[in-house]
């Protein structure tokens, strides 16, 4: 029996890999390849298959990414978050408020942001679970509530001047290469920055939740079916109040990282946000309708979603609008495969 | 059976949560500032003005598009293109007036395009959204958040290119009537709302097209097999969103007579999705009630205009909108609602035992 | 009895609003026992199992589990106190894989991380009790309905629990699987867990079980062991009336020389169905036998349009049609009655009235709409006429048993005066009596004129009814019977071993 099942577990590594519950991660990939293909093959005399250009995908998104990872855990649950741009904003206010007009330490605003933050999404959670209140209505309300304070604290932009932030916002490492004997830097030059740190740390935490912890588990068994998962007996109601929690500390960091990018806080950034995260969600394979999604496809889907001004920037000619209907077009394309995939996938092999 | 007045059924009624919402609202203002109340007659204009008429004035674009996103809620989906359209309707009428700077370099009284173009076309082109929205939804079989967040992403870049990304501006007299005149002393807007309530109540409510609505939102495949053609309520439905969010972009650029690719419609969506939630009807599809969704317009409009009124800085309206808005859904939340439903029964069987006693 | 009870329930009072759902019941539970629970639909199985798995909170009597008194409060907590259920519809995620479906909420760790080569491996082994070979790693939604009711069985066995149980575990289990299934059953017994079954099937609980309770109204009729209580008792006591006044039925009388109502020529589409030719005469009832996943479903939703046909014909009286979606069908005047009610049948939130107008109104299109007047007039009389039990017709269709739910799809049928009707399993899971008078309304309908295509599990249903019987297996027609003189061992020897070697076709 055992020596049979080590045999199986071996034969498996590659039903594994075909196993129809990753198609979609392998789409994103995939797309994501030809996209970057047809880059090289397009600009790349012009410098795009540099690593700068590569890094920078990750330096400009970074935020996004963050946000996408709480994103992709609500998302997965059958929910969905609104007021992630909004806090993301509020933390950048908190933060310029707090340094430049209280001169108050970064990091207290940063421990008062995370407070509010996830406080807001615990409250949240518990509204859509133990209220029965739609999680759209729930969030939206959170995000007329995070922009509504923005707008309170101030209705200018406050620039973020603090040493520690500087440090924090100056700090890179570059690339390296050896050349003569000599460590000199990659040229054009290339480098890693604390966003990117950030993102990369939170994606694999994301990874680890989902995959290697009951917490994570139940994520997925509460998008499957949320009646079943509580006939199992799992504790629904914490797991939901949990990943709106977590979705809140989420945009936090989002909007730490955010105001480090840009150095200010105002209190209309970030407009908009919360749809540019489904949609890095979306194209990176995760189901709207709960249940289905990777952190891997999530960070390819946050790249995809930046490539597309990557090439318009190196295009030249096409005006920034252009972008907005790629974007759309690449939701339709990757919708379109869902579908195409999930018909052919469910159901398939009837019983034996 | 006799219906009789029930108390404990009514306090399980979204719609009488709304109601209590609104009045308390007004109450509020009665209380701190009666004068909020007054409407006077300005005979230069032949208009009414005041703070009411404000209210159903301004939140007129939200409810014509709330007329549409109660049928789409009530389908089991959600609309997320509407603010995106208006912005397409906008600059659409906007370049069939103005076409091209270099030739008309200031705004005037005149229209490059004869006017029924300028209207037509961009209710033309947002019913053919509305029904490439119906397309993936019905044809498709996506899930209408995801099918429309398309068009929301796209909507705006079409707009921009319609336009070339340029803001124009107009001064056709006719068009200015749209969003400014009147009729009858009160603001057009108004008169459009009413009209559009009307023909969209009478066609869900004297035909079975609202029957079928719900029964499509309730369960698809039942109502397919019962020989309803679902694809083409799908259809009907989401055109009848793009074309009401076509009329609330005419209105909206019309006020402002040009066109604002960036922040036409802005948080449309949201806001006509929170009129219809408030109004009663539930997001996961099923019986809707079109009253309901004027009354949830309204009350987020009353907010706004409340808040403005107090004087307070207009970004943070939004702080007050969202307290107001989590109160009255709080409010009308499902246990709530039996808590409040269960104290009521509760209570008047006690007195009625007492009574016997 | 010298033997003490594993689980005792005392003087269970469960009170929802109107109606007292469990009146002072009692029930008990040996270690290493199969009890089966029986009632009609309605009786209070369900609420005496959802009071036991935490779902519903008695009001009062006590419980005793292992000499202590417990209060489940949920399903979760139930679990906890060793409680196990196996629900009659897939209660698992479709998401998940099927070893993750057994193991979510209860992983093995190690090291703090989920263990997930135990649980595959653990998964496989559980999996091959139940002679499964297949993949755990896919996930659920990748197989069929059975292996996913297997898979929630696994799951509830491997708890560990002191109580198992299974509410209709069966309904969608071919013959095999239920033997299988008795077999676990009795593993499980044998290592001291006691075990309570229900299901609407009697031979069944006389194959498997050791006692039996039963329920009426809410109310304990009383607790027998299996071999003090006959058949024909058991339903006695179940319904409250005998069962020959029950099925008093006559089979539909066909003249020879009857018109064909509907011939659908060699029609079928690849992987779904093997072209196949059925002749159906004015007044005439076929019936459709044959296993789950034979094609008798597939046959039907290809006649109503519900399912494309890519070969074949279909003509009514004599004319050919194009029936592409049900809505042609409809025109047509075909009638469907679908296999899953919740699902394809009732639309839960609209009223008797709007659910009974709903396929006439169809037919007329949205502008040309039923009034007020003539829509509380059909309802009125199908609600009479159906003996549908309501209080009036604006109760909403979700709120009623699943007989009354029947019911009022076959008036919203009716109500179209359809010439011909396509019945899918119109009785499963309903109670005796229901199922008696649907029957007894069919056979009523043939008598008008009516042509009705009648597909159930249940043989003995199929040969009181029809004229002919069609049986099904693998996607393909192999044979048409009499049905005047066909039996069940015929029409099962038949199915297992297909037609070739059966013999005896009629016609």
């Amino acid at each position: 029996m055992s020596g049979k099942n080590e045999l199986s577990s071996r034969q498996s590594l590659f039903s594994r890999l075909t196993n129809p519950k990753y198609v979609m991660v392998y789409a994103t990939i995939g797309i994501f390849l030809v996209i970057y293909l047809f880059g090289v093959i397009a600009y790349g005399n012009q410098g795009f298959t540099t690593l700068r250009t590569f890094m920078n995908m990750f330096i400009d998104n970074a935020y996004y990414g963050i946000s996408a990872v709480g994103m992709t855990m609500v998302l997965i649950t059958g929910g969905i978050d609104l007021s992630v741009g909004a806090v993301a904003s509020l933390t950048g206010m908190f933060i310029a408020y707090g340094t430049s007009v209280l001169g108050v330490h970064p990091l207290v605003c940063i421990l008062f942001s995370l407070v509010v933050g996830i406080g807001l999404g615990l409250l949240m959670g518990w509204v859509i679970h133990y209220l029965n209140v739609p999680p759209f209505i729930t969030t939206l309300t959170g995000m007329f509530l995070a922009r509504g304070v923005c707008s309170l604290i101030s209705r200018e932009s406050i620039e973020i001047k603090h040493p520690m932030m500087d440090a924090l916002a100056g700090w890179k490492i570059y690339f390296m290469t050896l050349k003569d004997g000599e460590w000199v830097r990659i040229r054009p030059s290339a480098f890693i920055n604390f966003n990117v740190i950030l993102f990369v740390v939170m994606i694999v935490i994301g990874t680890i939740i989902l995959q290697k912890t009951r917490f994570g588990r139940n994520i997925y068994a509460v998008g499957g079916n949320e009646q079943s998962a509580k006939l199992m007996g799992l504790p629904v109601g914490r797991t939901k109040v949990l990943v709106y929690g977590f979705n809140g500390l989420c945009s936090v960091l989002a909007g730490v990282a955010y105001a480090l990018y840009v150095k200010s806080g105002w209190n209309l950034s970030l407009q908009g946000a919360e749809l540019d995260v489904i949609t890095c969600a979306v194209i990176g394979g995760t189901l709207l309708t709960g249940g289905v999604g990777y952190m891997v496809g999530t960070l390819f889907g946050v790249l995809l979603k930046s490539i597309i001004p990557a090439l318009i920037t190196f295009n030249g000619n096409l005006l920034s609008w252009w972008g907005k209907i790629a974007t759309g077009l690449l939701l339709l394309l990757f919708i379109c495969i869902q579908k195409v995939v999930i018909g052919s996938t469910s159901k398939k092999s009837k019983k034996k | 059976m006799k219906k009789k007045f029930d108390l404990s059924s009514l306090m399980r009624s979204k719609l009488t949560w709304a109601v209590v919402a609104e009045a308390l609202i007004l109450l509020v203002c009665l209380l701190v500032r009666p004068d909020f109340f007054k409407i006077s007659y300005q005979p230069s204009t032949g208009m009414l003005y005041g703070n009411l008429i404000d209210i159903v004035n301004r939140s007129s674009e939200i409810t014509i598009i709330a007329m549409g996103m109660t049928m789409v809620i009530a389908l089991g989906g959600t609309d997320l293109s509407v603010g995106a359209l208006v912005a397409v309707a906008g600059a659409i009428a906007l370049k069939f007036m103005r076409w091209d700077v270099t030739v008309y370099n200031t705004p005037g009284d005149y229209s490059v395009y004869p006017f029924f173009l300028a209207i037509l076309v961009p209710l033309v082109v947002c019913i053919l959204m509305g029904l490439f929205n119906g397309l993936l939804i019905a044809k498709g079989d996506m899930q209408p958040i995801i099918a429309t967040l398309i068009l929301m992403v796209c909507g705006r870049g079409i707009a921009q290119i319609v336009t070339n990304g340029k803001q124009f501006t107009t001064g056709y007299s006719p068009f200015r009537v749209i969003g400014q005149g009147s009729f009858l002393f009160l603001p057009m807007p108004i008169i459009i709302t009413i009209i559009v309530i009307l023909c969209v109540s009478l066609f869900v409510r004297k035909t079975a097209f609202g029957t079928f609505v719900e029964a499509v939102g309730i369960n698809r495949s039942a109502a397919r097999l019962s020989g309803i053609n679902a694809q083409m309520v799908i259809f009907i439905v989401f055109a009848i969103t793009g074309f009401l969010s076509g009329i609330s972009g005419l209105i909206y650029s019309s006020r402002i007579m040009s066109n604002d690719s960036n922040n036409a419609g802005l948080n449309y969506e949201m806001d006509a999705i929170l009129a219809v939630v408030i109004g009663g009807t539930s997001m996961t599809g099923g019986k809707f009630s079109l009253a309901g969704t004027v009354l949830g317009s309204i009350i987020i409009r009353t907010i706004v205009t409340l808040v403005y009124y107090f004087g307070i800085a207009s970004e943070a309206t939004m702080a007050f909108k969202a307290i107001i808005i989590a109160v009255v859904i709080v409010l009308q939340s499902e246990p709530v609602r039996e808590h409040f439903a269960k104290r009521t029964r509760s209570r008047s069987q006690f007195a009625r035992g007492g009574a016997l006693k | 009895m010298p033997e003490t009870n594993l689980l005792e329930m005392r003087q269970i009072e469960i009170q929802f609003p109107g109606v007292k759902a469990l009146d002072k019941v009692d029930f008990s539970l040996r270690a290493g026992e199969i009890h089966s629970l029986l009632g009609e639909n309605g009786a209070g199985k369900s609420t005496l199992i959802k009071c036991l798995t935490g779902v519903h909170h008695k009001d009062a009597g006590t419980i005793i589990l292992d000499g202590k008194e417990v209060q489940p409060q949920s399903p979760q907590n139930a679990i906890e106190l060793g409680i196990s259920t196996v629900y009659q519809e897939v209660n698992l995620c479709p998401n998940l894989t099927v070893a993750e479906n057994i193991f979510v909420g209860r992983q093995p760790m190690k090291h703090h991380q989920i263990d997930w080569k135990t649980i595959n491996s653990r998964a496989r082994d559980l999996m091959a009790r139940f002679r499964l070979d297949i993949d755990v790693t896919r996930p659920l939604s990748y197989y069929s309905t059975a292996i996913q009711q297997m898979v929630s069985i696994a799951r509830a066995v491997d708890i560990k629990a002191k109580v198992l149980i299974l509410d209709e575990p069966t309904s969608s289990l071919d013959d095999n699987e239920v033997k299988l299934l008795f077999e676990v059953m009795n593993d499980l017994k044998a290592e001291g867990m006691g075990i309570i079954f229900i299901t609407h099937f009697l031979d069944q609980v006389y194959a498997v079980s050791d006692r039996l309770t039963i329920l009426r109204n809410g109310r304990l009729v009383g607790t027998f062991g299996i071999n003090d209580i006959s058949k024909v008792e058991l339903v006695t006591q179940m319904v409250g009336k005998d069962m020959d006044t029950i099925f008093n039925l006559k089979r539909a009388n066909v003249s020879p020389d009857a018109p064909y109502m509907l011939t659908a020529t060699k029609i079928g589409a690849p992987g779904q169905l093997d072209e196949i030719t059925i002749n159906l005469k004015k007044g005439e009832l076929i019936g459709f036998a044959g296993l789950l996943g034979s094609g008798r479903t597939e046959t039907a939703e290809m006649l109503f349009g519900a399912k494309h046909i890519t070969t074949g014909e279909i003509s009514i009286e004599g004319k050919p049609v194009n029936i592409a979606k049900p809505y042609d069908a409809l025109m047509q005047g075909m009638a469907f009655c679908p296999e899953d009610r919740k699902l394809d049948g009732i639309i839960g939130d609209l009223s008797i009235r709007e659910n009974i107008a709903l396929a006439i109104q169809a037919r007329r299109g949205f502008l040309h709409p039923l009034s007020a007047k003539e829509q509380n007039d059909l309802a009125d009389k199908y609600i009479k006429a159906l003996g549908i039990a309501t209080p009036d017709a604006e109760k909403k269709i979700g709120e009623l048993s699943g007989g009354n739910q029947q019911k009022v799809i076959l008036a919203r049928w009716m109500a179209t005066e359809p010439k011909v009707l396509i019945l899918d399993e119109p009785t499963r899971g309903i109670d005796i009596g229901a199922k008696a008078e649907i029957q007894r309304l069919m056979l009523e309908m043939c008598e008008d004129g009516v042509s009705v295509i009648f597909i159930s599990s249940e043989l003995d249903e199929i040969i009181r009814c029809s004229n002919r019987v069609i049986v099904m297996r693998d996607k393909e027609k192999v044979a048409e019977l009499d049905g005047n003189t066909c039996t069940q061992s015929q029409i099962l020897s038949i199915i297992a071993e297909g037609a070739a070697s059966a013999g005896g076709i009629a016609q």
